[in-house]
C-alpha cells in the first residue's frame, strides 16, 4: 500500500518535472529565436513606433506557429500555447524598440528574449495560481 | 453564409485536419488534461452522447461498461477512430453525423459530453439547443472545452488570432458558458481547468 503510493507520488513529481522543462523549454527556445529574427530585421533606420508593434504581431504569430510544430505536441496545448505567444509578442516589441535605437548585440539579445521568455513564463504560473489558487502543473 | 454551407466548409476543415490530428495533439495534451478528463468522464451513466469524436482520443479515458453513441461531422475523423473505438470495452457506436442535423428523437439521451467541440461548431448555440431537444428532462451536459478569457491581456491575444485560427482549426475566444445558459441549460457548475480559458462546465436540462 505504501510503496504504491509512492510510485504514484513518484510518477507525478515526474510528470510535473517533465511539463515543467517542457514549459521553460518552450519559453527560452523562443524567447531567443523570436528575439535574433527581430533584431537581424530591425535596424536603426526603422522609426521605433513602426518597429514596436510589426515586432510584436510578427512575433506572436512565429511563436505560435514554432510553438505548435515543435512544443505542443509534446507538453500541452494552451498551458504551452499562452506563455509562448506572451513571449514572443513581449520579446517582439521589446527587441524591435531595442533594435530600432541601436545596433545590439546578437548574444546579448538572444539572452535579452530567453530571460524574457522565462520571466512571461513565471507570469502566467502566477497567473493562474490568482485566478485558479494553484499551479498550472 | 448559409448553414448548410458553414457546416459544409466545417467538415471539409476537419476532414483535411484529420490525417495530422494525432501528429499536432500529440501526447502534451493528452497527459496534461488526463486527471481532469478522468474526472469528467468518470460521471458516465445511462444513454450517452459524446459530441465530436475527433480521431478517438478521448475514448481511453470512458470508462468501461458504458453505453455511448460518438458522433462527428467529419467521415475522415470517425475513420481515423475506428481503432480506438474498436478498443474501448463496453458499447460504443462512432456516427457521422452534424450537430445542427441529428438524426436522433427528441429525449433520447440521459447524458451528453463534449471535449474540445464548440470551438468549432459554427452556429454554438444552435448547436447547444440541438443536445438539449435530444436530452431526457433532468439531462446532463459535462463539457471540456476551451473558451476566451476575460483577463487581460489573454483576451486581447485571444481577440487578436481568432480570425485565422477559426479558419484553420477551432475560435478561441467563444464565450462558451454563456452559449450554454442562452440555449436553455442551468449551469450548475463551472471548474477552471488552466486560468479561466480551459475549463469544465456541468449544466443540467431543467
Amino acid at each position: 500500500m505504501f510503496d504504491a503510493a509512492r510510485k504514484t507520488l513518484d510518477l507525478e513529481r515526474g510528470i510535473r518535472g517533465y511539463f515543467l522543462l517542457g514549459d521553460i523549454m518552450a519559453v527560452t527556445f523562443i524567447g531567443a529565436l523570436v528575439a535574433f529574427l527581430v533584431a537581424l530585421i530591425v535596424s536603426p533606420a526603422w522609426p521605433m513606433l513602426l518597429a514596436m508593434p510589426i515586432g510584436m504581431v510578427a512575433g506572436m504569430f512565429l511563436s505560435l506557429i514554432v510553438g505548435m510544430l515543435l512544443f505542443f505536441r509534446y507538453f500541452g496545448a494552451m498551458e504551452v500555447m499562452m506563455p509562448v505567444m506572451l513571449t514572443g509578442m513581449l520579446v517582439g516589441m521589446i527587441i524591435a524598440m531595442a533594435a530600432s535605437m541601436a545596433d545590439l548585440s546578437l548574444l546579448a539579445v538572444i539572452v535579452m528574449g530567453a530571460l524574457i521568455g522565462f520571466w512571461t513564463l513565471i507570469s502566467t504560473y502566477c497567473a493562474n495560481y490568482l485566478i485558479n489558487g494553484r499551479w498550472p502543473l | 453564409m448559409t448553414h448548410r454551407g458553414e457546416d459544409h466548409l466545417t467538415r471539409q476543415k476537419w476532414d483535411r485536419a484529420a490525417r495530422s490530428f494525432d501528429f499536432m495533439t500529440g501526447i502534451g495534451p493528452d497527459r496534461r488534461w488526463e486527471p481532469r478528463k478522468k474526472e469528467l468522464f468518470s460521471h458516465m451513466q445511462g444513454k450517452i452522447l459524446f459530441l465530436a469524436l475527433g480521431t478517438g482520443l478521448d475514448v481511453q479515458f470512458f470508462p468501461p461498461d458504458q453505453d455511448i453513441v460518438a458522433i462527428d461531422i467529419s467521415p475522415k475523423m470517425i475513420e481515423a477512430a475506428r481503432e480506438r473505438v474498436g478498443a474501448y470495452q463496453g458499447d460504443l457506436r462512432a456516427l457521422q453525423m452534424d450537430v445542427h442535423q441529428m438524426d436522433f428523437a427528441d429525449e433520447t439521451f440521459d447524458q451528453v459530453y463534449t471535449s474540445c467541440t464548440f470551438c468549432s461548431v459554427p452556429e454554438p448555440i444552435e448547436g447547444l439547443k440541438a443536445l438539449w431537444r435530444v436530452m431526457k428532462p433532468g439531462g446532463e451536459l459535462r463539457m471540456f472545452e476551451h473558451t476566451g478569457s476575460q483577463y487581460f491581456p489573454f483576451k486581447q491575444m485571444f481577440d487578436l488570432m481568432n480570425p485565422l485560427s477559426s479558419r484553420a482549426g477551432p475560435s478561441v475566444n467563444r464565450p462558451t458558458v454563456a452559449n450554454v445558459e442562452a440555449a436553455g441549460f442551468a449551469v450548475r457548475e463551472v471548474r477552471n481547468v488552466y486560468l479561466d480559458i480551459v475549463k469544465t462546465i456541468y449544466a443540467v436540462k431543467e
